[in-house]
């Protein structure tokens, strides 16, 4: 119950951290959006040959932390989660593409090698700037803006169901695996032959209780209709912020890399 | 005040939840609304607020409840729902409270300012910056009231309020619904918390009003009671005498 109880409240940690106040959480939420869009966009533009080129970026996230004055090993934590994924994906890269890129010594580094630490480089830097973004922007801040920029409803509020849903989820999750394993034989995990319908429960009463809960929301005004769409205006430290990391970005993918050209050193 | 008219609630099996209730509570009146379990108490609460469609009329401060005013009638009528849980679906219990301002796009500044006043009338204020998941029963309990106070309703609907609860946070809890001046309508099993709150008590049977009349009146009538499947006041001490 406790375990499950942690991992719910890590789940949303992130966004308490959110409610801080530091000159990065105080910028406006379509600043760091566009930043940390314009951010990605210049990590995902390199080839993936280029892994030198790509370094400066780590700036990025690092500053904002300090800034922020957001825990580092919970941006890692988080970001590490992400490396598997990338891992597999770009694994196969070092048995397709064994031709030597660089020799250091006498460790040869194929160009297979060299694209996995690309990817995977890429993805930490991305997952970072996003986990960054949600630990100085509160939630409702971030899908307001959205909604602001146009993007389709939908999308905005499978992002906010979701995400209120999973720890309803997991609450369910720990009520049901606690009186389960009270009963149980082995007193441990779920037995395979009662999954089935474990999971199905589960499935049952989350439902039930998301209907309880979107009738809470809806009783206290949650209307999907009534969104204002009058944006504050941006202040002279959101231009600021905005102009000094976009440009920077920019500035160091075209112009102050000599490694943006697929040249590893 | 809050005045139903012939209301009727008809579930997708066709089986009528309400049916045909009629009933009005005066500004600042505290009535129970008692019946055994599926009498109908929360579908009768859930339909006064448009979440369970119904037929009849529902006015609540003289207006009438219909798909356009819906969302009025919702910052007119506050419910505060059985489960605590299913009310505290945001990170902090800050943000749950400020969920339904942040709805009706009041200021940040003002939001902080209610939310304080607010945490301080129920002597909760150090539970702002928590989670949900980390406070007991009877703060949820309160939080919940939190977050449903904030939007300064005049009619508060409570379905069960002291489910959950321990004898103290149920005295808390007792104290703090008295205190509040709104016109309230409380459904619950537990009788003598409805004694000590309402004036007057609405016992329900299948979907309707079988008895209405003063509190001292209905919840210690045993026969009155046990026509509706309710153990009155008293009647478990006595059998144990």
């Amino acid at each position: 119950m406790a375990d499950f109880h942690s991992k719910i409240a890590e789940i949303y940690s992130l966004e308490q951290l959110s409610s801080q106040r530091s000159y990065v959480h105080d910028l406006h939420p379509l600043v760091k959006i566009c930043s940390t869009l314009v951010y990605i966009l210049c990590v995902l533009s390199f080839d993936r040959y280029t892994f030198l080129g790509m370094l400066p970026y780590v700036l990025y996230p690092l500053i904002l932390i300090i800034l922020a004055k957001i825990p580092l090993n919970m941006i890692c934590k988080r970001t590490l989660i992400a490396l598997p994924f990338c891992l597999f994906a770009a694994v196969s890269n070092v048995f397709l593409d064994r031709a030597t890129a660089v020799q250091i010594g006498w460790l040869a580094v194929s160009f297979g090698v060299l694209s996995l630490f690309v990817i995977m480089l890429r993805t930490l830097l991305c997952v970072a700037a996003v986990l960054i973004l949600v630990a100085v922007t509160p939630l409702r801040e971030l899908t307001d803006e959205l909604r602001r920029m146009h993007l389709p409803n939908i999308f905005i509020i499978l992002l906010e169901m979701t995400y209120r849903y999973i720890g309803i989820l997991l609450e369910e999750a720990s009520t049901m695996f606690t009186a389960y394993r009270l009963r149980s034989r082995r007193g441990k995990g779920v037995e395979m032959k009662h999954m089935g319908s474990f999971v199905g429960q589960l499935l049952l009463r989350s439902f039930d209780r998301a209907e309880r809960v979107y009738q809470a929301m809806k009783c206290r005004g949650y209307a999907l209709h009534d969104f204002n769409h009058i944006r504050n205006p941006l202040t002279r430290s959101d231009w600021f912020f905005l102009l000094v990391t976009c440009g920077f970005f920019i500035f160091l993918r075209w112009y102050a890399s000599p490694y943006n050209s697929g040249r590893l050193f | 005040m809050l005045k139903i008219e012939n209301l009727t609630v008809t579930y997708p099996d066709q089986t009528k939840g309400i049916d045909d209730v009629s009933l009005t509570v005066m500004d600042g009146e505290s009535v129970a609304l008692i019946g055994a379990n599926g009498a109908g108490k929360t579908s009768l609460i859930m339909s006064l607020v448009g979440v369970l469609p119904s037929s009849g009329n529902v006015f609540a401060e003289g207006i009438k409840l219909s798909e356009d005013t819906l969302s009025e009638i919702r910052t007119k009528i506050g419910v505060v729902f059985q489960n605590p849980d299913d009310q505290l679906f945001m990170p902090t219990i800050y943000e749950n409270i400020a969920f339904g301002l942040r709805n009706i796009e009041m200021p940040e500044k003002q939001i902080k300012e209610r939310i304080a006043a607010c945490l301080a009338l129920l002597k909760i204020e150090k539970l702002g910056s928590k989670t949900a998941l980390k406070i007991s029963g009877g703060e949820k309990r309160l939080v919940a009231l939190a977050t449903v106070l904030i939007m300064e309703p005049a009619i508060m609907l409570f379905d069960e309020p002291t489910a959950f609860l321990d004898p103290k946070a149920r005295r808390n809890l007792l104290q703090v619904l008295n205190a509040l001046p709104h016109t309230k309508l409380i459904a619950t099993h537990d009788l003598p918390f409805a004694a000590e709150t309402c004036q007057r008590s609405i016992l329900i049977k299948n979907g309707k009003i079988f008895a209405d009349g003063l509190s001292q009146d209905i919840l210690y009538d045993a026969q009155l009671m046990d026509k509706c499947g309710v153990e009155a006041i008293g009647v478990y001490e006595r059998k144990l005498k």
